[in-house]
């Protein structure tokens, strides 16, 4: 055990954790949950299809598609010329892709737990659509709660897709997961356990929060 | 009368194949101020017209509907309320709309006023009971100071209590605000007492539509005339005719007199409404028709339904629970039945 605990180092990479998972969290709920909506609220030809694809995703092994965006993103690959791969954007985009199927499948499941004619209802209240939206949103937002939770301890607790799109470089994008594993490999299990407890602490924070919200949400 | 929304030509489809179902409206108006009753037995496409009248698709449809310059909102059979207060849920309607304050909370507030819910306002919608719900919807709907306003099944699953009080709030909310209402409704009572006009629809054909009174007694076919409560058909042929009376033979030597013109020896069909068959106690209260025997008599306390048999054929007629008559009778009973030729309803058979 010859490396000691450096609280510079920990605070970048918990800022930098923080960061990652956020964005991506961000990013997929901005795409998942208007996809879940119109696939909950617009019958269409391959909607079964697109569901399907949707449930596949959302027992996707993490590392397949760390292995797609890393191919996606290698030099010789479609999107190589955007010089992404070992970067925390193409980490961001890795977990935004794990946690995108999470996201559009728990907001499907939430509208589908509407009552059937629940658009119809609401639609002959003369409502645009924008502030029907907002009905629906306000209407389902404890399966949206449920998607961020899922989605974030999906991203959070992932290690092995981040790793093979971001590198685990030092002071660039080595984040709390990879850098656990790195200091487990090498046998400091002191800095590892400091490391995770960092990282519990987080996803218990955010869980308190999270569920205080939900709590009260249904008080409501 | 102006027309507040006009339907021509439409057609409505939905399910495929073997459940393919179609509704055809050649022209259906429904006028400023008025009350439409739309009756038909279940299946025949009423739920489906007043979804195409409220501008919801509902399959395929094509024609046009017209009209409806101010707001059109249907009240659905199962209303559904939106998490939150039942305040809330009526506040919600004019999200948009550009109603200020306070001009918005005074609305609401009548609203809740009108339909008697407003010491539920601080509740949660969710919790409403069955009557609450739909009072919440209709106080939802009359807060858009709709021009027309659909109804699917106002009544539906509210017990008698709570039948009477929405109808009578519902009467008056009506009158007061002049908005045309269409309501689909199985409850014939209910719909008597509020419709103006009736539209009658089966297999998703418009059958016939006029005004109450002229749909009621005077039905086109014995469909409609079982649909709209005249319950008592039969088809027989004319036998004689004096001046004013036609006689139509149902069976052998029971004849039925109508004031209806129909020649000697044509087939024809008669409806006889419940309450236009007497029970003839010797008060000359219409032309006697001869004798049937009383089969059933069931009671819910203001009405009598007292089922009669002649020969192989059963008629109806109501009599006012716990008088006379219908505390004397009972089944197995003979009695002399009488009608008034004009309350005989009859058209040639084609």
């Amino acid at each position: 055990m010859g490396a000691e605990w450096q609280a510079g180092p920990v605070a970048e990479i918990t800022l930098r954790t923080l960061w990652v998972c956020g964005a991506a969290l961000v990013l997929a709920l901005s795409v998942g949950v208007p996809i879940g909506i119109v696939l909950g609220t617009r019958r269409f030809f391959s909607r079964a299809l697109v569901i399907s694809s949707v449930n596949a995703g959302m027992g996707a092994p993490p590392v397949v598609v760390g292995l797609v965006g890393a191919i996606l993103l290698a030099r010789s690959g479609p999107f190589g010329d955007w010089n992404l791969l070992y970067t925390p954007w193409a980490m961001i985009l890795t977990s935004t892709a794990i946690a995108l199927p999470l996201v559009i499948g728990l907001t499907l499941a939430a509208v589908g737990s509407l009552d059937e004619e629940w658009d119809l209802q609401v639609r002959t209240l003369g409502l645009s659509r924008p502030w029907r939206i907002w009905l629906l949103v306000r209407e389902i937002r404890m399966g949206l709660l449920a998607a961020v939770i899922a989605a974030l301890g999906g991203i959070l607790s992932e290690v092995g897709a981040v790793n093979m799109v971001g590198g685990n470089i030092a002071g660039e994008t080595r984040v709390l997961t990879t850098a656990i594993m790195m200091h487990t490999s090498m046998g400091e299990f002191e800095i590892a356990l400091d490391l995770a407890s960092v990282l519990v602490g987080l996803m218990l924070s955010i869980a308190l929060v999270l569920t205080w919200l939900q709590l009260s949400g249904r008080a409501r | 009368m102006s027309v507040a929304l006009s339907a021509r030509s439409l057609v409505c489809t939905r399910g495929r194949g073997r459940r393919r179902f179609e509704l055809r409206v050649d022209a259906l108006d429904l006028n400023a101020g008025e009350v439409l009753v739309l009756l038909g037995p279940n299946g025949a496409g009423k739920s489906t017209l007043l979804r195409a009248l409220a501008g919801l698709d509902d399959g395929v449809r094509r024609g046009a509907i017209t009209g409806g310059e101010g707001p059109v909102t249907l009240v659905f059979q199962r209303p559904t309320a939106l998490s939150g207060t039942v305040e809330g849920n009526v506040r919600a309607a004019l999200l948009g709309k550009g109603v200020p304050e306070p001009e918005r909370s005074e609305r609401v507030r009548r609203a809740l006023l009108r339909f008697d819910i407003e010491p539920l306002a601080d509740h949660d919608a969710r919790t409403l009971s069955g009557g609450e719900l739909r009072r919440l919807a209709l106080a939802r709907a009359f807060v858009l100071d709709p021009e027309v306003l659909l109804l699917d099944e106002p009544f539906d699953d509210l017990d008698a209590e709570g039948q009477r009080r929405l109808s009578l709030d519902l009467q008056e909310a009506i009158a007061e605000t002049g908005v045309a209402v269409a309501m689909v409704t199985h409850d014939l009572r209910r719909a008597l007492l509020l419709a103006d006009r009736i539209a009658v629809l089966s297999n998703g054909r418009l059958a016939q539509h006029g005004a109450r009174d002229d749909v009621l007694l005077h039905p086109d076919t014995p469909e409609i005339a079982r649909i709209v409560g005249m319950i008592n058909v039969a088809e027989g042929r004319v036998v004689r005719r004096t001046d004013d009376v036609t006689w139509i033979e149902i069976e052998a030597g029971f004849e039925v007199p109508t004031a209806t013109p129909l020649e000697t020896g044509e087939r024809a069909w008669v409806g006889i409404r419940p309450e236009h068959l007497k029970l003839d106690v010797g008060r000359g209260d219409g032309e006697p028709i001869g004798k049937a025997s009383v089969e059933s008599l069931v009671s819910d306390g203001l009405a009598s339904v007292v089922t009669l048999r002649v020969d192989e054929r059963r008629f109806t007629t109501h009599l006012l629970s716990g008088r006379g008559l219908a505390r004397r009778l009972r089944a197995g009973d003979r009695v002399a039945l009488a009608v008034h030729p004009d309350q005989v309803h009859a058209r040639p058979l084609r």
